[in-house]
């Protein structure tokens, strides 16, 4: 096997053309468009997730809030007050974000299992008013009532909502300038410095990083990461509903994050598509998907907690 | 100048007195060892010391300030680094990856979304040159994690270096260690003190070292100071004898 | 009006009571292994649903007995195999484990007694209520109240006066000398999962007969364990206790004046906690932090 950066720059122009080419190899598989865009969305959720967990290392179980608040940030703007997808986007964005942004500082004072306790919770609340405020929210029917704009770009106009070829591609942009910024981020000295806070914590305070600031800091950008997913799950469906907060779904990108390959930059992309093909496949087989679902958690956990990057990566190096 | 004046701290845990009234004053440039029987609570005023926890009474003065209310991060951005008696280093990045992280928290980089091509170069000459003086040159690129011992060792004090300190403090750096990685290490403090005039306090079991490399030795003994001076004048005292025969017995 | 307030303190109170036996629980859990059993909803569930099926061979007092033993026997197994496991990993492992477990045990339950709620009977006697005047305390409420009581007196009892209480307390502040004194921890462990089990499983057979069975039902229960253990503090058997009656009583009281916020009410005071105390009320500094 090449290695070295020949062989991580194949990779990356195989996955880039794969996405790029996807509303044509789908179909092939029984697959459809629609469904790629929900797969690049989701993925972009458990990339957020991962970049939290993976590569500080922090336990963040209630991240679906934040996915949630995009949502239904950008159904407050398309339906109440712009009748823009980007500015939709650009609503939900900034809801989820600076809502993760603030709680954080409430959030990171503890760590570990207690972390993950009270992010749990804090993610309920968010559902409890979604479910009850339902003057605002549609209650448990959801938001109802919008729905993604065409794109003017000045010289065309672009249909976003009725052809799916196009949302997907315009998915893709938004998906490539968020996994960028990422990836730029994690290669960065501060990228370094959360991997150091992942790998020894004790070690990093004693190197005179401010741990608790640097988690905040981290734990920040990936609210807005996911809500910039959450806005774009919402565009996508024309439709948000508390589901999109609870922690199951939350659950879900965790998986997703692990399932692909927790310590990789591109494991929860596969992930994502391993998930959403599974249980598409599964609820339309049997009506016992959701037993199928906790025995591959189960499975993964006991027997391949790296993933499946991570599996491919032991044996290269192996 | 005094690089570290401690003075009269206590440590209670509960009921426990683990550290009993110890002074100790380090003057610029000198290396001092702590040693003592186990149990004498070497490790406990370490972590006094650089800020692992607040002692029960007493100050903790560094280059004349009173750093006893601050936490253990505050005090290394103040110049004091520690090394640990297991050994914390980054065990999953490459060498060069561990001592660049203490390079770029140490120049004040760890926020940055990213560095100028100036930047970059002064980071990689400051790591390299670490590197060299601490032997590590040729493993730059091997995973720590898969390193020995000694290595291991020798890559946590390099990170501690990039941080400049004008206080290293080295907890038990031979522990677990053979003959061979036990001389490299001690010929690395040396290097560290002689040459580059490192103000160095180590705590160590092995005497040797202890004779080959102090110019001051502390000794605690069941939390309280029991002597010290030259080391002639340690090797000498009956006290020190019997504290360390008497736990032996 | 007062006897609106009394009503809804005291209905505060039965749930509170109710929600402090979860969370006593998954604290047990929490406390010794650091493991969030997100299936604990789950096991109330099973609890619930077993003292159903052997109700008409057992009878209701049987039933009431023998569906927590069996529960606990459930988790005994569960630990054994699948979480014993995971002790030494990431937390974020046991985590999903018990997470998985989750679905796996609601979707089990759904299949096997179906997915429409089933009504539970009661004894007859317990349904009366016990005056006209306090015609809100139902016989079967204020029994729930006392076998919670009786329950949780017994786990302080246990965990104060036998060996296996003892190591379990010691073994929560300090695992590794427990272990180094000799004392079998894996099996201190397995023990306290499935003491944790049986109280999950016992409320399943008491909520079964107020509530009725539903697949569902674990879920609205999980939460407020959560936050009872978060306010009561982590660390703390009796913090989360009092956690639980807390919010419980907070939730009734708010019923009073604001029905609509008496659920939004225990996320307000978690946030309150974890502002001003974030360790608790009577949780130690440092534990799991």
């Amino acid at each position: 096997m090449i290695k070295g950066r020949t062989s991580r720059l194949l990779v990356l122009a195989a996955i880039w053309a794969a996405l790029i080419a996807a509303p044509y190899w789908m179909p092939l598989f029984g697959g459809y468009t629609a469904l790629g865009s929900r797969v690049l969305v989701l993925a972009l959720g458990a990339m957020s997730v991962n970049f939290l967990l993976g590569f500080t290392g922090t336990l963040s179980f209630g991240h679906a809030a934040w996915f949630g608040l995009g949502a239904y940030g950008a159904g407050f703007c398309l339906k109440w007050f712009a009748l823009s997808s980007p500015l939709g986007l650009l609503a939900g964005t900034l809801l989820g974000g600076i809502a993760g942004t603030l709680l954080g500082a409430l959030l990171v004072r503890r760590r570990g299992v207690y972390f993950a306790m009270v992010t749990i919770a804090f993610g309920q609340v968010f559902y409890y008013i979604a479910f009850q405020w339902s003057s605002v929210t549609g209650g448990d029917d959801g938001l109802r009532g919008f729905s993604r704009q065409p794109l003017h770009l000045g010289f065309t106009m672009i249909d976003l909502l009725n052809n799916a070829d196009a949302f997907y591609y315009f998915v893709l942009v938004c998906f490539a300038a968020a996994v960028g910024l990422m990836g730029f981020i994690l290669r960065s000295p501060f990228g370094r410095t959360m991997i150091a806070i992942r790998e020894n914590e004790r070690r990093a305070r004693f190197l005179g990083i401010p741990v608790e600031l640097h988690i905040w800091i981290a734990f920040s950008l990936s609210c807005f990461f996911m809500a910039f997913a959450g806005a774009l799950y919402a565009e996508l469906n024309n439709f948000a509903d508390p589901r999109v907060l609870h922690y199951a779904l939350s659950g879900d990108f965790v998986i997703m994050a692990v399932m692909g390959g927790m310590r990789t930059f591109w494991g929860p992309l596969l992930g994502a598509i391993v998930f959403v093909v599974l249980q598409d496949y599964l609820s339309s087989v049997t009506v016992n998907w959701m037993s199928f679902i906790g025995i591959l958690i189960v499975l993964i956990v006991l027997f391949f907690p790296r993933g499946i990057l991570g599996l491919i990566r032991q044996r290269s190096a192996a | 100048m005094n690089v570290l004046e401690v003075k009269n701290v206590s440590k209670r845990f509960g009921n426990l007195v683990a550290v009993r009234d110890v002074s100790l004053t380090v003057k610029k440039g000198e290396l001092r060892a702590v040693i003592g029987p186990n149990g004498a609570g070497k490790t406990t005023f370490f972590n006094l010391i650089s800020g692992f926890f607040p002692p029960s009474a007493g100050t903790v003065i560094f280059e004349d300030m009173d750093v006893t209310d601050l936490s253990a991060q505050k005090r290394v951005v103040l110049g004091m680094a520690r090394t640990f008696q297991i050994t914390e280093i980054f065990p999953e990045l490459s060498v060069y990856e561990n001592v660049r992280i203490g390079a770029e928290s140490a120049a004040g980089f760890r926020l940055r979304p990213w560095l100028s091509a100036v930047e970059k170069s002064e980071i990689r000459n400051l790591v390299d040159e670490t590197l060299a003086l601490c032997g590590l040159t040729d493993k730059a690129g091997r995973l720590v994690g898969e390193l020995a011992h000694g290595h291991q060792r020798a890559t946590e004090i390099a990170m501690a270096l990039t941080l400049r300190p004008r206080l290293l403090l080295l907890d038990e750096p031979t522990s677990g260690m053979g003959d061979q990685e036990t001389y490299e290490i001690t010929q690395l403090v040396r290097r560290l003190h002689r040459d580059s005039n490192f103000t160095i306090v180590l705590i160590e079991h092995d005497m040797r070292v202890v004779f080959h490399l102090a110019d001051f030795i502390t000794v605690l003994d069941q939390g309280a100071l029991l002597a010290e001076g030259t080391p002639k004048e340690i090797e000498a005292n009956p006290a020190v004898q019997a504290a360390y025969l008497g736990k032996a017995a | 009006m007062s006897q609106l307030i009394l009503f809804n303190i005291t209905n505060g109170l039965i749930v509170g009571a109710f929600y402090a036996l979860m969370a006593i629980g998954l604290s047990l859990i929490l406390n010794l292994s650091g493991v969030i059993n997100f299936a604990h909803g789950g096991f109330l569930v099973i609890g619930g649903y077993l003292s159903y099926t052997l109700t008409p061979y057992l009878g209701f007092w049987g039933a009431l007995i023998v569906a927590p033993f069996l529960t606990a026997i459930i988790g005994w197994l569960v630990e054994r195999l699948l979480i014993r496991r995971v002790y030494g990993r990431d937390p974020l492992y046991s985590l999903l484990l018990t997470f998985g477990l989750a679905f796996i045990i609601e979707d089990g339950t759904r299949q096997i007694w179906g997915a429409q709620g089933l009504p539970v009977s009661v004894p007859a006697a317990l349904s009366k209520p016990l005056s006209y005047e306090f015609f809100f305390i139902t016989g079967y409420r204020l029994f729930m109240v006392a076998m919670v009581a009786v329950l949780i007196v017994l786990l302080f009892v246990l965990l104060r006066y036998t060996r296996s209480g003892i190591r379990v307390r010691a073994g929560t502040l300090d695992l590794e000398t427990v272990s180094a004194l000799g004392i079998n921890v894996r099996a201190l462990r397995s023990l306290n999962f499935s003491v944790g089990i049986f109280l999950a499983g016992f409320a399943g057979v008491l909520a079964a007969g107020q509530l009725g069975l539903d697949p569902n039902m674990g879920d609205g229960l999980l939460m407020p364990s959560f936050i009872a253990i978060i306010v009561g503090g982590v660390g703390s058997l009796t913090g989360t206790l009092l956690g639980g009656l807390l919010i419980g009583v907070a939730a009734g009281v708010t019923a009073v004046f604001f029905p609509s916020a008496s659920d939004a009410i225990m996320y307000v005071m978690m946030a309150i906690v974890l502002l001003v105390r974030p360790r608790g009320l009577l949780g130690e500094e440092g534990m799991l932090s």
